[in-house]
C-alpha cells in the first residue's frame, strides 16, 4: 500500500539517500515488488521504500526518520520466512539487512563469534569451519536465510533436537530499538546482567527492534557422526520407533521423518537411495565422541527393528551420509515434481502424540480433497505437513488454508503449539487464541509496548488483528515478481 | 493492615496466614515482613496479589528462602508470599521428555521423582533440598553441569505466572520447540520475582546417564589450571563440568593446591575413554595426581568458595569470558591479599562463572574497597559482577548489581509496563527495579 503523496515521497527519498547513499534506496514500484512477500506468497504488501543500510548508525538514523514521519518499518533478511513476518503490512519502510553481512569477530578460545544480521547462516559455519567449528542452528533454508532472520524467528532445524534452537546459541545483541536508540542486550559473556533481554528479543519477530550485531556461540565439530536410515512399511511403526529411541535413553542429534509421498518425490528428483515403496523412513543422526558411537548406533538399530523396521542401514561413508541428507533437505524442492504448489505447515506436538496427529492430518487433508506430504523433525515433535495443491484451480487455495487451520487446531488440542520454527507473522496471528488466553495475549502486548510503544516497528504481526491493509489470504495465486523473472522457484 | 489480614484469613484459612513471632523464619537483613501467606492454588496466589496490591503492600515471593537475601535491600518487607503448598509434580510423560511442576516443589523432590523414571532435569543448583523450582527460576540458579547442559533459560519451555495485577498468564508451552508468541519464560528467568510470580513451570528433560565421574587434577598455579581449561575446550572431549578451585576452596575436598575438576558422563566406555584422554592432556601442562572424587562431591561444587570460609564477609559472582577466569581469580585473590584479607575462589571455568568469597576479619570499608576492585576486574574483561551475599553494612557501600547501562532503561520500561504500581519485590533488582 504505497500511500505517500508524490512530493512527500521524493523529499523522503532524498533524506533516506542522505543516510544510506543513493544506491541504498528503492522506491520504484517495480523494484518494490520484489519485497512484497516472503517465502509464503499468500500474503503480499507493498512498501513505500526499501532501504539498504550498511552499518548500525544507518539503521538507527532510518528508524529515527521513520519515527519522525510516523512511518511503519520492518527489517528484512533474505526473505525466506514462511509466515509473512517481514512484510510491510502497513506500508512504510522495509529495511533490508543484506548489506550488513560481515563476520566481525571470531574468538575461538571463547567460542564466540560476532556477526552482522545479514550474514547467511551457512556462511558462518563456512567462516569458522577451517578451524574445526560450526554454528549449530541449521534451518533447511540455511544456504540462503540470514542470522538476523533466524533471530527474529528463533529458527530451528534438524539438529536442534540435541543442540537447541537459535536462542540457545545467542549470547548478546546490539539492537536499534524501535525509537532509534542503539543498545546492547546481553553481551559476550554467558550470564546476562538483569533481565535476559537478548533471550526475550530472540523470536520477537522483528517487533522489538532491529538487531545490528549478534554474538553467537560457535561449537566444536563433533569427533564422529553416524547416520542411520530406518525404513518402515507403516507410518505408525516409524512413530513408535521415535518413542522407542527416547525410551532407551538416547538423544540423537537429529531424528527426521519422511513419508511415502515425499520419498517418491525425492527419489524422482534426486535419487537419494530411499526405497520408493516405504510408508515412511526415519533419518537418524548420532554425533559426538568416537567412543561409544557403535554402541549407541546398535541401540538405535535395535529400537527401530523392534518397532517393525523392515530395513535399517547405516551410511557407510560421508558420501552416502550426504546423499541421505540431500534427500531430506531437498524434499521441499522435490514437491515441485508432484504438484504445482504446496503450502508448508508448521506445528508442534508432544512426541507421544505423533501417531494420532499424523492420522488426523491425513484425514483432514483428505476431507478437503487434497494431498499432503510429511517431512519433519520427528524427534522433537515438530510437524511439517506440506499440503499440495494447484493454485490455478478455483477454490483450492482456500481449501488449503482451511485445512491448515484445522491441523493447527489439532496441534493445540493435544497440548502442542501452532509454530515450532516458522513464526506467527501474518499467517497465524489469528490462530494465537488456539493456544493463548486473552490474559496471555494482553501480557504479551504489554511487553511489546515496553519495547515498541508506538507500534511502528513491524506492525500487524503476531497478534490477532484485522488485516485491513494487507491483501490477506486466501488470495488467488499469482507468481511472485522474482519467480516471473526466473530468479527463483517456488519452494 | 487488619482489614487486609481478615481478608487473607478468610481466603486462605487462618493457618496459612502468619503474623507476629511466627514471622521469624522470614526475617531478612533485620527486616520483619508484615505478614506471610501460603496460598494453595494459582487462583489463591492471584487473589493474594490483588489484595496486597490494593492495600499498597509490597509482595516478596518466597520459595525455600535460599536466595531471599540476594539483591538490594528494599525499604519495606511487606507481604511474604510463600509457595510451599504448591508442591505437586503435575505431569511427567517420559516419552515426551518433559515435566510440568508447581513452583513450590523443592528441586531435590522433583529430581527424585524424575530419576525414578530414568530421567532428570539437567540442572544442579545449590541447596536443592530447600531451593524450590520457582526460586531456581527466579534466581537463575545453576551448578557445575551447566557447562554441558546450559542454564534455566535453556531448559524452561513454559510457565504460568501470576502477574502484578493478579492475572494468571501462561507463556511458552509444553512442547520442546515452540516459537508461538513472545518467549515469556526467558523474561522470568533471573528476574527475582520482579515481573510476576511463577506458579508452575514446564521443563525439557534428559535421560539419566549410565555413568558419571568427577575427576580432580592439581596444578601449581591457577594460571596453569586456566591453560588446562583452554586445552580441554579446544579438544574433542565433551565434559559435563569444568571447574577451577583455588587451594582455599579445594581444601575441603582434600586437594592441597589449585585444581581443575572435570566431570564426564555417558556410556561407561565414553567416560573411561575421556578420563584417559584428560590425563594425557593435562600432564604436559603441569597437571598432577588425577584423582576420582566421590559422587557426593557434586552438590558441593556450586558453593565451594563460600563454604570454604567459616563466615564470609561477602560473596561476589563474576560473569567473564572463559579465557579470563583464572586471571580474574588470581587478580581477585591478590587484591584481597594486598589489604590483608583472605579469600577463596571457585569457577564454572568453561562458561566464565566465577565466585569469590572474602574472609570476615575487616571493617566494612575494607571489604567494600576489595569488592570495588573485584568488580573492576570483572568489567575489565567485558563482564560484570554481582554481590551474591553481603551484610547490610557492606551493601550500603557497594551496589549489589553492576551498572546495566542503556539496557537498564529497557529493563525499567519493562518493569513499568508489567508492574506499574511497583508491588513485586520493589527496589531489589538491577537498575533500581
Amino acid at each position: 500500500m504505497a500511500t505517500l503523496a508524490v512530493d512527500r515521497k521524493s523529499a523522503l527519498r532524498r533524506e533516506l539517500e542522505s543516510i544510506v547513499g543513493r544506491d541504498g534506496v528503492l522506491s520504484d514500484p517495480d523494484e518494490l515488488l520484489v519485497y512484497e512477500s516472503d517465502g509464503l506468497t499468500l500474503f503480499r504488501a507493498l512498501a513505500d521504500f526499501v532501504v539498504f543500510p550498511t552499518c548500525a548508525e544507518h539503521v538507527a538514523a532510518v528508524v529515527r526518520l521513520a519515527n519522525r514521519e510516523a512511518l511503519p518499518f520492518v527489517a528484512r533478511g533474505a526473505g525466506t520466512g514462511l509466515s509473512g513476518g517481514c512484510l510491510p503490512a502497513e506500508g512504510g519502510l522495509v529495511i533490508s539487512m543484506m548489506r550488513m553481512n560481515r563476520v566481525l569477530e571470531v574468538d575461538y578460545d571463547n567460542q564466540v563469534a560476532v556477526v552482522e544480521p545479514g550474514l547467511v547462516n551457512l556462511h558462518l559455519s563456512w567462516a569458522v569451519g577451517p578451524r574445526g567449528f560450526y554454528y549449530a542452528p541449521d534451518p533447511s533454508s540455511q544456504q540462503a536465510c540470514t542470522i538476523g532472520g533466524n533471530i527474529a524467528n528463533n529458527s530451528g532445524g534438524p539438529h536442534t533436537l540435541k543442540y537447541g534452537v537459535t536462542v540457545n546459541h545467542v549470547l548478546g545483541l546490539e539492537v536499534v530499538l524501535p525509537d532509534g536508540e542503539l543498545v546492547w542486550l546481553g553481551g559476550k559473556t554467558r550470564d546476562a546482567l538483569g533481565y535476559d533481554l537478548a533471550g526475550v528479543f530472540v523470536g520477537s519477530e522483528g517487533t522489538f527492534g532491529i538487531a545490528t550485531k549478534i554474538a553467537v556461540r560457535i561449537l566444536k565439530k563433533p569427533q564422529a557422526v553416524k547416520t542411520v536410515l530406518a525404513v518402515f512399511d507403516q507410518i505408525d511403526q516409524a512413530s513408535a520407533a521415535v518413542s522407542a529411541i527416547i525410551a532407551r535413553g538416547l538423544v540423537p542429534a537429529a531424528v527426521e521423518m519422511i513419508d511415502q509421498l515425499t520419498i517418491q518425490a525425492v527419489e524422482d528428483a534426486f535419487g537419494c537411495g530411499y526405497p520408493r515403496d516405504a510408508a515412511a523412513a526415519l533419518l537418524i543422526e548420532l554425533d559426538g565422541l568416537r567412543a561409544g558411537m557403535e554402541a549407541q548406533a546398535e541401540r538405535i538399530v535395535a529400537a527401530c527393528r523392534e518397532s517393525g523396521a523392515r530395513e535399517v542401514r547405516t551410511a557407510a561413508d560421508e558420501a552416502e551420509r550426504q546423499l541421505l541428507w540431500k534427500g531430506r533437505k531437498s524434499a521441499f524442492g522435490a514437491y515441485g515434481r508432484v504438484s504445482p504448489a504446496y503450502m508448508v505447515m508448521d506445528g508442534v506436538i508432544p512426541r507421544t502424540k505423533l501417531p494420532y496427529v499424523l492420522g488426523r492430518v491425513n484425514e483432514i487433508v483428505a476431507a478437503h480433497g487434497l494431498r499432503v506430504g510429511n517431512v519433519f523433525h520427528a524427534g522433537d515433535g515438530n510437524l511439517h505437513p506440506n499440503i499440495l495443491y494447484d493454485p490455478r484451480k478455483p477454490g483450492e487455495e482456500a481449501r488449503v488454508v482451511a485445512a491448515g487451520a484445522e491441523i493447527m487446531k489439532v496441534c493445540a488440542e493435544v497440548g502442542g503449539s501452532i509454530s515450532g520454527e516458522h513464526g506467527i507473522g501474518l499467517e497465524k496471528s489469528d490462530f494465537m487464541p488456539f493456544i493463548f488466553s486473552a490474559a496471555d495475549l494482553a501480557f504479551m502486548q504489554s511487553l511489546k509496548a515496553a519495547f515498541n510503544p508506538t507500534g511502528l516497528c513491524n506492525p500487524g504481526k503476531v497478534f490477532p488483528t484485522k488485516k485491513s491493509c494487507v491483501e490477506a489470504g486466501p488470495v488467488a495465486y499469482r507468481p511472485h515478481a522474482i519467480e516471473e523473472r526466473g530468479l527463483a522457484q517456488r519452494f | 493492615m487488619s482489614p487486609l489480614l481478615e481478608k487473607l484469613r478468610a481466603a486462605l484459612g487462618p493457618a496459612n496466614v502468619l503474623t507476629g513471632v511466627d514471622l521469624s523464619p522470614f526475617v531478612i537483613e533485620g527486616r520483619t515482613p508484615e505478614v506471610a501467606v501460603f496460598p494453595g492454588s494459582s487462583e489463591d496466589v492471584a487473589a493474594v496479589v490483588q489484595q496486597a496490591a490494593a492495600a499498597g503492600l509490597p509482595i516478596m515471593p518466597w520459595g525455600g528462602g535460599t536466595a531471599a537475601a540476594v539483591g538490594a535491600t528494599s525499604a519495606r518487607a511487606g507481604l511474604v508470599l510463600g509457595l510451599k503448598r504448591l508442591d505437586r509434580l503435575v505431569e511427567h510423560e517420559p516419552g515426551d521428555l518433559t515435566a510440568t511442576v508447581e513452583a513450590g516443589m523443592t528441586f531435590d523432590a522433583l529430581q527424585s521423582a524424575l530419576r525414578a523414571r530414568g530421567q532428570w532435569l539437567s540442572l544442579d543448583p545449590p541447596d536443592g533440598d530447600r531451593a524450590t523450582v520457582g526460586g531456581v527460576i527466579a534466581a537463575d540458579a545453576s551448578g557445575p553441569r551447566r557447562h554441558l547442559y546450559g542454564t534455566v533459560r535453556d531448559l524452561l519451555i513454559g510457565l504460568t505466572v501470576v502477574t502484578a495485577d493478579g492475572a494468571i498468564v501462561r507463556g511458552g508451552g509444553k512442547v520442546v520447540k515452540n516459537v508461538a508468541g513472545y518467549d515469556l519464560p526467558k523474561l522470568f528467568v533471573g528476574a527475582y520475582g520482579t515481573l510476576g510470580i511463577v506458579v508452575e513451570a514446564t521443563f525439557k528433560l534428559r535421560p539419566l546417564a549410565e555413568e558419571e565421574r568427577l575427576l580432580a587434577v592439581t596444578f601449581d598455579r591457577l594460571k596453569d589450571c586456566g591453560a588446562a581449561v583452554r586445552a580441554l575446550l579446544a579438544s574433542d572431549l565433551l565434559p559435563n563440568a569444568v571447574e577451577i578451585v583455588d587451594a582455599a576452596a579445594g581444601a575441603s575436598l582434600g586437594l592441597g593446591a589449585a585444581a581443575l575438576l572435570v566431570g564426564f558422563d555417558g556410556l561407561p566406555e565414553q567416560v573411561d575413554a575421556q578420563a584417559r584422554e584428560l590425563a594425557m592432556l593435562v600432564a604436559p601442562l603441569g597437571g598432577r595426581d588425577v584423582t576420582v572424587l566421590a559422587p557426593a562431591t557434586w552438590p558441593r561444587l556450586a558453593s565451594l568458595a563460600r563454604d570454604a570460609l567459616a563466615s564470609p564477609a561477602a560473596v561476589m559472582t563474576f560473569s567473564v569470558l572463559p579465557t579470563l577466569v583464572a586471571d580474574a581469580m588470581e587478580q581477585g585473590a591478590a587484591a584481597a591479599r594486598q589489604r590483608g584479607v583472605g579469600s577463596a575462589w571457585s569457577a564454572h571455568a568453561g562458561v566464565g562463572a566465577v565466585t569469590g568469597a572474602l574472609a570476615a576479619d575487616r571493617e566494612a570499608t575494607t571489604v567494600a574497597a576489595v569488592l570495588a576492585e573485584w568488580r573492576a576486574i570483572a568489567r575489565a574483561g567485558g563482564g560484570h559482577a554481582a554481590l551474591a551475599w553481603a551484610p547490610l553494612a557492606v551493601k550500603a557501600l557497594v551496589p549489589v548489581w553492576d551498572d546495566a547501562g542503556p539496557a537498564g532503561r529497557v529493563m525499567q520500561r519493562i518493569k513499568a509496563r508489567l508492574d506499574p504500581n511497583n508491588v513485586l519485590n520493589p527496589g531489589r533488582f538491577v537498575a533500581g527495579i
